[in-house]
């Protein structure tokens, strides 16, 4: 933490930044291997990780569209769930917990839409960059995003 | 890769014939538009794959004169069950070519497991049928 010492503390936002800023770029220069050998270097992110936020996002955000809109239940209800398979599917290949979801307004059908769309570019690119024993996974989830863009007609 | 688009090969074929049966029994306009669409696509596809594998000196079979259906087609009801079945069947075998393909090959797979997937959603609403999606197409 040799870089944090010039940062004063008085309370105030703008110094706060300065020292997270400082924190990063000494952590930045650790993994880089600068002041240590060891390895701290953090693991690259797993590229499913988007494809598994989104998966989070978007059942909760049909959750919220369900709670406030209750005649939409029944026909949002099983879109939702096959987020929440998604999530649970890839978070048992990644090996990792799924994330809890990001709080947000109530979205309309048409935001649902829109996100389904940007959603299934997302594991679209997925499957073609994975190794091929995820491709057959992301594929499915891209190809069920479409099918969702499809049901919310 | 050759045994999967050939699977692949083999499912566009039982679909272009599917159609042709599925079409008889069809009797709403936007129905009958719609399984002619489907057939049309299935038709480019398959033709796709045709030259793929020939590119990849792989041979194919010739595809049979007629197929046993899995139920009896008598009606709207069962053509459209059976064009749900269809591209189901459809998107199992390109999701299969998935993990044995790359680059612009598994680009083409995925793009018609896409494609079959949102048919089946959108017979499966013509149907009546609930839910309308599957989460994994094609497993």
């Amino acid at each position: 933490m040799v870089l944090t010492g010039a940062v004063v503390i008085t309370g105030n936002g703008h110094t706060r930044r300065g020292l997270l800023a400082a924190v990063a770029g000494a952590s930045a220069l650790a993994g880089c291997g600068v002041f240590d050998s060891g390895p701290d270097v953090p693991p690259a992110p797993d590229p499913l990780q988007p494809v598994l936020v989104e998966a989070v996002a978007l059942a909760a955000a049909y959750d919220r569209l369900a709670a406030a809109q209750p005649p939409l239940a029944r026909r949002l209800g099983p879109l939702a769930a096959d987020h929440r398979a998604h999530a649970a599917e890839l978070a048992r290949v990644m090996g990792t917990a799924a994330p809890s979801a990001p709080a947000s307004a109530a979205a309309t059908i048409e935001d649902l839409r829109a996100a389904e769309r940007a959603a299934q570019r997302t594991a679209g690119t997925a499957c073609r960059q994975a190794p091929a024993e995820r491709a057959a996974l992301a594929g499915s989830i891209a190809a069920c995003r479409a099918s969702h863009v499809e049901a919310l007609r | 890769m050759s045994e999967e688009l050939s699977a692949a090969l083999a499912a566009e074929e039982a679909a272009i014939y599917a159609y042709g049966v599925i079409g008889v029994h069809l009797t709403a306009t936007a129905d009958i538009a719609e399984a002619r669409a489907a057939e049309q696509v299935h038709r480019t596809r398959r033709d796709a794959v045709v030259s793929r594998l020939a590119a990849l000196n792989a041979s194919t079979a010739p595809a049979p004169a007629a197929y046993r259906l899995p139920f009896p087609v008598t009606g709207t009801a069962s053509a459209l069950k059976l064009a749900i079945h269809v591209e189901d069947g459809v998107a199992a075998a390109w999701r299969a070519v998935l993990p044995a393909s790359e680059g612009d090959d598994r680009s083409a797979a995925l793009a018609a497991l896409t494609d079959a997937a949102v048919r089946a959603t959108r017979w499966r609403r013509r149907a009546g049928v609930t839910p309308e999606t599957l989460p994994f197409p094609g497993r």
